[in-house]
């Protein structure tokens, strides 16, 4: 045993000696964006598409043209495992360099919203995060482009309304959620807007361990018979809401899922049971699209993706939105390096640039991805552009845009948004509030 | 030659059990001290405060809980996690209700809330034994989560049923909220696990150590010889838990600044027993070396591949910093299965006899 | 009052007024009961055999899992898979007693638990090193699990029986059979059951120590791999199954830590209970997701009654 410990220090001494002498010099013309990502645990399922999407955008950028206005991106992950003790390790991490921080989960993003406005780092949340983080002038330093859950909330209810949220006086309306703090998230909204227009609204709540064993909360559905189940799911959740759906006859076309519960591999597991599902998204796949030919030439068929070609991940949705999400985040650094003229941006030059991000048709078209994202705009005042999304709906094989653009109800969204972001700074105080913006 | 022990006579009973008979041991103790107290706080980065200094600390405290429980009076404990949730949550409540509650004075009182769950949790431990009272625990372990995710006062009904730490400020300091320095911050542990290991050392080697030892050791020996079971097992219970939800409220308040309530799930338990044992079960020492160890392992290994250059992914630095970390459990519990502790007091004896082999 | 209806009478009169439900429930706890008891039956047979409690039995049910889903994806048939997979779980189990259990005889048991969290967490880190940490399909088809379901219509509602949850439920009394046949009438089993009686014994007629050893942890292998295929074709393969190690830990608490029969009998209990509990009194009362701690707080009642589970040898304590 001794000498095998004894060989094992020396062989490990050796390897790491060697590894010192073959290091690679940085590169310094290079912007360092680290992504928290999960690669590991049991969420891994739908972030590794995400990551892989995400990391492919910007090394075909890399390749292509060198990085942006020849400034290399420097994509760095930092392995979180959806933990938010390593999420705040990693945040610790990264901080002296990062431009940016994406914290990927909400649990995260709670905990490193308050010290970014010590640290000055913008988070880009796309997609996730608090909703009321919306609210720019409260929340100066958070992005959550293009839509929040809030809104994905209030596209779902326009969309099995018929646009009439009074249609659903009577009914009742189940939200099968993650019990964590992103399942949570949409619950104020949802209760807000039952009370308004006369449904009723239950939350069936999906304990962690017991994401893969679900026969509880749908033997619930069982009972309750609610006429539409919505789903705030993630990681092996998805997979598991779908199985007992199709095992428990619900019918699929009144089961209706956030973006995140829209993972081709989840359905993938029932197939054409899953046939009806729909999921309202803000991105939609295309492969054939510019931008994505570009990374298919550049990156994956030079063999320097991580995808999983024999499954077919480069159609994926998920996949394809991480290109998206990184694709506004160099929208914003590019807006940042002209208006200011650094090569290199500084994070608060990166804040300007993601709070005066311009994603219309033209520049989408530009970028080669028409159709593929929806169009929004924010601004120092609104930090979500409230983009909206399209229905997706899985036809068995794959999912399918079914729907035209469905914008959220912001009438009915604003004020809770203004007052949930007031009660946090106030439970916060002394927090910060951005006075120069008069928007 | 250094750690020689000869010539240092003792005269008296209060000298001879004295809390450092040896001359030696209280230079050493009083260089870690200065390291910690001045050295440290010198030198650290901010980095180098959050990620290991302030967690180390409050580590080692939580297992120093666990270690009085299970190291001193025998009684496997799976539940820590939760405990320190039930001391994290009733300082956010105190804060909550009594905002001009001093911090410290709330974290003192916060120990006494998950003591006194700690105590309900233990009275099985009357009749239960052995694997069957682990399992026990970890009724309290489930039950306790699940309590934190369902009872929405426990967290100010907020929205996402996660609990933010406000700014506190203490004698014109912040020490704790986002607007806390990592070094205020690192002071205010180090004051609060100085005091609490302080107390332990000397209430471990008094008259009611002993009892918990003979509880462990043999419980119906030492029911025969005269020691009322119950007491002994639940004042064990009482003070662990005690310990263990003031780390937890430290846990919180000076090192995380939020929390929801799966943090306090199983893998939080099983951190702390990892440094317990890995510790040394039965030892104070033991605990700030577990969790030097265990804490700070991983963020060194994480750092290793960038500092060598090797072209690795970091979720594969993640999966092989897994691995390492169960390989490392495993040989240590086969190279010394007392521990760490257990190292230091061999490499002690034999400095003290050295340079003699005998 | 009304509470005290709510919790005494409301459940009874639920239960009655629909019972086609009521059957779904039940039936739903039997299947989780089935699993719960196959986790629990690795951990009795290893433990019956070195006091060792195993925690990695979670884990192996991944590792095996994901071991002929990975296999498969490779292109080896299906059918020769499963072999080639109990082979990898033959050399684990010889592994395993070469590098952690034989330096570790003699230890005390709570090290010996460590030291199975230990190789749980290699295990994680490992799979995910070579398989990635995606969510995979179970190839059911592939191993001719029919997958449809019958439903029946009593009472005017419906029953719905998967057929992959009825093979499950076939399989895993064909496995427990044949285990039971294996520990009675054959010279291995019986050495396996000497071992369990007492150590020092066993040795001094000329039981082996080291190949009972990798012989029971080689079950506790094949068992993990049945778990893994009936679990992982209801919901894919991936590393949240192995939070499913925690439900089997009350099983045996229920159940008595030596027991067989104390594993099987508490897995069916449990899986009906606490379904039973969370659908009548957790979802309408407290909240739902009771399922968590149930099946522990209800174990810790038991026990308080009888210390060593309901099937487990009697403690007697000597000084």
């Amino acid at each position: 045993m001794k000498t095998l410990l004894k060989n094992a220090l020396m062989a490990g001494a050796l390897a790491a000696g060697t590894a010192f002498a073959a290091q690679a010099a940085m590169a310094q013309d290079s912007i360092y964006l680290p992504n928290l990502s999960y690669r590991t645990g049991p969420f891994a399922s739908t972030g590794i598409p995400l990551m892989n999407g995400q990391r492919d955008y910007m090394m075909m950028l890399n390749e292509r043209d060198g990085g942006v206005n020849g400034v290399k991106l420097g994509y760095d992950e930092c392995e979180t495992g959806y933990n938010t003790e390593k999420g705040v390790e990693c945040y610790e991490k990264t901080k002296a360099d990062a431009a940016i921080t994406q914290p990927w989960s909400t649990g995260i993003t709670l905990q490193v919203l308050p010290k970014t406005n010590v640290d000055k780092i913008p988070v880009l949340a796309p997609g996730y995060g608090f909703s009321p983080m919306a609210d720019g002038k409260t929340f100066q330093w958070a992005f959550n482009p293009p839509a929040s859950y809030w809104d994905g909330a209030s596209m779902i209810l326009k969309a099995i309304s018929d646009g009439n949220l009074d249609n659903l006086e009577g009914k009742k309306i189940a939200l099968l959620h993650l019990d964590h703090p992103y399942g949570k998230e949409p619950i104020p909204l949802f209760e807000a807007m039952a009370e308004k227009h006369g449904f009723t609204f239950l939350p069936i709540p999906v304990g962690l361990k017991e994401m893969q064993n679900q026969s509880a909360q749908w033997l619930q559905i069982r009972r309750e018979r609610p006429d539409f189940v919505l789903m705030w799911g993630w990681g092996a959740m998805n997979a598991g809401a779908i199985t007992e759906a199709a095992k428990t006859r619900y019918p699929m076309d009144q089961f209706i899922g956030i973006w995140w519960s829209s993972l081709d591999s989840d359905l993938k597991l029932v197939g054409e049971e899953g046939k009806g599902y729909r999921a309202i998204s803000w991105n939609v796949p295309n492969s054939d699209s510019p931008v994505m030919q570009d990374i298919k030439k550049y990156v994956v068929d030079p063999g320097k993706s991580l995808i999983n070609q024999g499954e077919g991940e480069f159609d994926w949705v998920f996949y394809q939105r991480g290109v998206m999400i990184s694709m506004m985040l160099v929208e914003g650094i590019k807006a940042a390096q002209e208006e200011f003229d650094a090569k290199v941006p500084t994070p608060e030059q990166v804040r300007w640039g993601l709070e005066n991000l311009n994603i219309d048709e033209a520049k989408l078209e530009e970028l080669g991805m028409t159709g593929m994202l929806v169009p929004f705009k924010t601004s120092c005042a609104d930090h979500t552009g409230h983009g909206g999304g399209w229905m997706l709906e899985w036809n068995g094989s794959k999912f399918e845009k079914v729907s035209d653009l469905i914008t959220p109800d912001r009438e009915a969204i604003a004020p809770l948004e203004a007052e949930k972001a007031k009660e946090y700074a106030e439970a916060n105080a002394p927090w910060p509030v951005n006075d120069e913006c008069k928007m | 030659m250094l750690y020689r022990t000869a010539g240092q006579f003792k005269t008296s009973y209060e000298a001879d059990f004295a809390l450092f008979p040896v001359k030696q041991d209280s230079i050493l103790l009083a260089a870690v001290l200065v390291l910690a107290f001045v050295v440290f706080p010198l030198t650290a980065n901010e980095f180098a405060f959050r990620a290991l200094l302030i967690p180390v600390l409050i580590y080692a405290l939580a297992a120093l809980g666990l270690n009085i429980l299970t190291g001193y009076a025998g009684q496997l404990s799976l539940g820590t996690g939760a405990f320190m949730g039930v001391g994290a949550y009733a300082c956010y409540k105190l804060i909550t209700i009594f905002p001009e509650m001093n911090l410290l004075v709330a974290i003192a009182l916060s120990g006494f809330f998950s003591a006194a769950v700690g105590v309900a949790f233990g009275l099985p431990s009357l009749r239960i034994k052995g694997f069957y009272l682990a399992i026990a625990t970890l009724a309290a372990q489930f039950f306790l989560v699940w309590l934190f995710e369902k009872w929405a006062w426990l967290y100010n009904y907020n929205a996402s049923g996660a609990i933010q730490v406000p700014n506190i400020d203490m004698f014109g300091f912040t020490v704790a909220g986002p607007r806390a320095p990592a070094i205020t911050q690192y002071y205010f542990v180090l004051i609060v696990v100085s005091i609490v290991t302080f107390f332990a050392i000397n209430v471990t080697r008094g008259r009611i150590g002993r009892i918990w030892k003979s509880v462990r050791d043999m419980d119906i020996a030492a029911e025969l010889v005269g020691i009322n079971l119950m007491k002994a097992k639940l004042s064990a219970f009482f003070v662990s838990s005690y310990v263990v939800g003031v780390a937890g409220a430290l846990f919180v308040f000076a090192w995380r600044g939020a929390a929801e309530p799966n943090l306090f799930d199983i893998p939080l338990s099983f951190r702390v027993l990892f440094i317990a044992i890995i510790g040394g079960l039965g030892s104070i020492l033991g605990n700030f070396l577990g969790a030097i160890l265990i804490v700070a392992l991983p963020v060194v290994l994480g750092f290793l591949p960038d500092v060598f250059g090797v072209p690795i992914s970091s979720s594969a630095v993640e999966h092989l910093n897994v691995m390492i970390i169960g390989a490392l459990i495993v040989t240590f519990l086969i190279v010394e299965p007392h521990g760490l502790a257990r190292f230091w007091a061999v490499i002690r004896e034999k400095l003290i006899i050295w340079p003699f082999p005998h | 009052m009304e509470i005290l209806y709510d919790i005494l009478v409301k459940p009874f009169v639920d239960m009655v007024a629909a019972p086609d439900f009521f059957l779904q429930v039940v039936w739903e706890g039997l299947v989780s009961g089935v699993l719960y008891a196959l986790i629990a039956l690795g951990f009795v047979l290893i433990y019956k055999s070195s006091r060792i409690f195993n925690f990695a039995q979670g884990i192996m049910v991944v590792f095996a899992a994901l071991t002929l889903v990975g296999l498969y994806e490779k292109g080896v048939p299906a059918l020769l898979a499963v072999p080639l997979t109990l082979a990898v779980m033959y050399l684990l189990a010889m592994t395993i007693e070469r590098v952690v259990l034989r330096p570790l005889v003699n230890q005390p048991d709570i090290i010996l638990f460590m030291a199975t969290i230990g190789i749980t967490m290699f295990l994680i880190g490992f799979g995910e090193i070579i398989f990635g940490g995606e969510n995979k399909v179970m190839i059911t088809e592939q191993l001719m699990i029919p997958t449809g379901s019958y439903i029946f219509e009593p009472f005017g509602g419906f029953v719905s029986i998967e057929q992959k949850d009825l093979t499950a439920v076939v399989g895993a009394v064909v496995l427990v059979g044949v285990l039971l046949l294996f520990l009675n009438r054959s010279k291995m089993g019986r050495a396996i059951r000497a071992l369990g009686d007492d150590h020092q014994a066993a040795l001094s007629v000329g039981i082996s120590l080291s190949t009972i050893w990798v012989l029971v942890w080689f079950i506790a292998g094949v068992i993990a791999l049945a778990t893994g295929i009936v679990w992982g074709a209801r919901a894919g393969v991936s590393f949240a199954l192995e939070v499913i190690a925690y439900k089997a830990l009350p099983v045996l608490m229920l159940g008595g830590l030596e027991s067989v029969l104390g594993a099987i009998v508490g897995g069916l209990a449990i899986g009906i209970l606490e379904k039973l509990f969370e659908i009548y009194w957790g979802q309408p009362l407290l909240g739902g997701n009771t399922e968590t701690w149930f099946a522990f707080v209800f174990a810790l009642i038991v026990l308080l009654f009888r210390p060593q589970g309901l099937f487990g040898e009697r403690i007697i304590e000597r000084v």
